[in-house]
């Protein structure tokens, strides 16, 4: 019962410190183990650990790739066009040694200012200076410069135990001012676009016009012309039959003819003759004899 | 660490009710708290028989609770039948328990890594897996599950932040979504610690740096499929650099526009005017419409003229045509009536002229109103004053008429 009592404690105790004197480094993991702030043990590998139970302290660290963004930063290339530009930023902790000197126990959110920095102070630096102009940055060359970052601030990062995987470039706007401009512009531009269209658009109606009422003068006034001529066919044609026919007997034609006006011409209803019974149509209204015959008599 | 001994217990309870599978089964509840631990009091229990059981085991404790845990091996009197039986549930309930703790199952989508102190030690795939508990600890998570990241979409109204600017310098808004998965289980688990953000944020710049080298007029009609490849093309080749594992499937558009922002703008009139530049290439279109509707009027236009100088000039023609007929075969019928009737007149000239005279007198002055007067040098026909009311004579016609 005694024995039973002070072994249980004891086991107790036992388990409890042999937990407390391994550890595990997870994959994702680095780790520092201090005892009293010294650093005894460096963990980069994943797996079990073996440290002095209560004394030492583990200290673990992100071995992920971490990322940052950048606020924005107006910066002001070589042809003095202002940029606003904000990056993003993938980084690691490469040296725990290091990162837990230079940065202290609140490493992460430390890191990720004194990089911020950094950062800001390269952005400036490399995209202001000789002989990038926005141009450059809004081109292939971009990703130049963005390695260029990527290199100088490393090496600085390099100092607080981090080392830069990736800089990206993300915005590269056009300032609030400038904006506004550009925007003016683009508009201007869509406006010329426009009337252009516009006017070439009536510039092709009026040529199309003009061009059909042309045609149809043409088309109209060449018909005029062979109509004229058809005509003229048509009356010489009937001037050359009545003279074929009528030059057979001259005298006989201005006799018939005069026979067929007269009937024409004398119409009953709008006729009024005035003659004397002496004409030769009535020869013989006084006489069977004619009277010719009774003036011969 | 010492909190975690009853782990297996309690947590593999949990963790029973957590499995999909469900394998856990109530019963051995009622049985877990007679195994040999110091839990079983803490439990309530109302079934009597279990609260005997209880009682017995808390003799058992305090007698000779150190036989008891040492393997219950030890024969009692009465008890021991009943404590080995106990015991033998409260093993096979921890089995049960630990085997749940380390069975798990991954459905086709997922894909899992085992971790073996901390250490990488192998992907499970679709089935059930094992790992030992406590050394071996396995992550489960979605792999060819797409997920979807949407840039420039909900901020895009007020903020700038869909808006690019092109080597042109024109400024275009875009809205786009990466659709993603994961190739690589281990390489996705141990590179990346924020992987939804990173993708986001690559997508981004990536976006921004291929619109930053491409000219407004293409990104917005010819060059997006285009530029949807190189984006993910770029995307991929970033997230490879640095071994990811993440798979980007594709890129998406879902609205590449010009600016919707308002401007005021003078023209050139001198007007002032709030425009935004998407406005401005609507206009364009409405120009573009504007131009072919004008000259396809004016096509109209043009056809009908045609059509109508054709038909005039057809029908000048055919009027034409028409009248030579008329003409040459009036002109041919009456010489040909005066020929037959010279013929006629050769055969007996006298005779026939005469005739013809009289019938056509005949027929002229049958129809006239006819007034016969003697001639003044006639033999009595003197004082005969010949007056002729004309006036009158116009009126009987003018009647008649």
């Amino acid at each position: 019962m005694r024995a039973v009592n002070y072994l249980i404690p004891i086991v107790v105790i036992a388990v409890v410190g042999a937990l407390s004197s391994i550890f595990i480094v997870d994959e994702r993991e680095k780790a520092l183990v201090l005892r009293f702030g010294q650093i005894k043990q460096v963990r980069t590998d994943a797996g079990l650990g073996f440290k002095l139970p209560f004394l030492d302290e583990v200290v673990r660290f992100e071995d992920r790739i971490l990322t940052l963004e950048t606020p924005l930063v107006e910066v002001t290339p070589a042809d003095d066009r202002r940029l606003e530009v904000d990056a993003f930023v993938l980084y690691r902790i490469a040296d725990i040694v290091q990162f837990r000197q230079a940065l202290g126990a609140d490493g992460e959110r430390q890191a990720a200012i004194q990089l911020n920095g950094i950062l800001d102070g390269h952005i400036r630096a490399d995209l202001g200076s000789q002989g990038v102009t926005s141009n450059t940055i809004l081109s292939p060359e971009r990703s130049t410069l963005m390695d260029q970052i990527r290199e100088r601030s490393d090496e600085r990062a390099r100092a607080l135990g981090l080392a830069v995987v990736d800089v990206r470039l993300r915005q590269t706007n056009l300032p609030e001012q400038n904006f506004d401009a550009t925007l003016q512009r683009m508009i201007a531009e869509r406006d010329r676009e426009a009337t252009d269209e516009r006017a070439r658009g009536l510039e092709a109606a009026q040529r199309v016009t003009a061009l059909a009422d042309r045609t149809y003068e043409e088309i109209l006034s060449e018909a005029r012309r062979d109509a004229r001529i058809i005509e003229g066919e048509a009356d010489a044609e009937r001037n050359r039959i009545f003279a074929e026919a009528y030059n057979q007997d001259p005298e006989f034609f201005e006799f018939y003819r005069s026979l067929t006006a007269y009937e024409a011409a004398l119409q009953g209803r709008n006729s009024t003759m005035v003659m004397s019974p002496d004409s030769e149509f009535f020869n013989y209204l006084k006489s069977d004899q004619g009277a010719r015959s009774v003036e011969g008599e | 660490m010492a909190g975690n001994s009853g782990g297996p217990w309690g947590g593999g309870g949990n963790s029973g009710d957590d499995r999909p599978g469900g394998r856990g089964d109530r019963d051995d509840k009622g049985s877990g708290p007679r195994g040999p631990r110091g839990e079983g009091p803490q439990i309530p229990e109302i079934e009597e028989l279990v609260k005997k059981g209880q009682e017995q085991l808390r003799v058992l404790m305090g007698g000779r609770g150190g036989t008891g845990r040492n393997g219950g091996s030890g024969g009692g009197r009465g008890g021991p039948a009943l404590t080995r039986g106990t015991m033998g549930l409260g093993v096979l309930g921890a089995l049960i328990l630990w085997g749940m703790a380390s069975f798990y199952t991954v459905r086709p989508e997922q894909q899992s890594i085992e971790l073996f102190l901390g250490k990488f030690y192998g992907i499970g795939t679709e089935g059930l897996n094992f790992a030992p508990w406590p050394v071996v600890t396995a992550e489960v998570f979605d792999v060819t599950t797409n997920r979807t990241e949407s840039i420039g979409v909900s901020r895009s109204s007020g903020d700038n932040d869909g808006l690019m600017l092109t080597t042109d310098e024109n400024i275009v808004d875009i809205d786009f979504q990466v659709v993603w998965n994961i190739k690589d289980a281990m390489d996705f688990k141990f590179s990346l610690r924020d992987p939804d953000a990173s993708v986001r944020a690559i997508s981004e710049s990536a976006m921004r740096e291929v619109i930053a080298q491409s000219e407004l007029a293409p990104v917005l009609n010819r060059d997006r499929a285009n530029i949807e490849v190189r984006v993910r093309e770029l995307i991929q080749a970033t997230l490879d650099n640095r071994q990811t594992g993440i798979n980007i499937i594709r890129v998406n558009f879902n609205k590449v526009d010009p600016p919707s922002q308002q401007v005021v703008v003078t023209d050139a009139q001198g007007r002032t005017q709030s425009v935004s530049v998407i406005d401005a290439f609507r206009d364009v279109q409405a120009a573009e419409q504007e131009r072919d509707r004008v000259e396809r009027q004016a096509d109209a236009y043009a056809n009908q003229r045609t059509a109508q100088a054709r038909g005039e000039s057809a029908q000048l023609l055919e009027a034409a045509e028409g009248y030579r007929a008329r003409v040459v075969n009036d002109a041919v019928g009456e010489a040909s009536r005066f020929l037959a009737v010279l013929t006629e007149y050769d055969a007996a000239p006298e005779v026939t002229r005469k005739r013809l005279y009289l019938e056509t007198m005949e027929k002229v002055l049958g129809d006239v109103d006819k007034i016969i007067l003697e001639s003044g040098n006639g033999v009595g026909g003197q004082g005969v004053v010949p007056y002729l009311p004309l006036n009158e004579l116009r009126k009987n016609s003018g009647g008649s008429n």
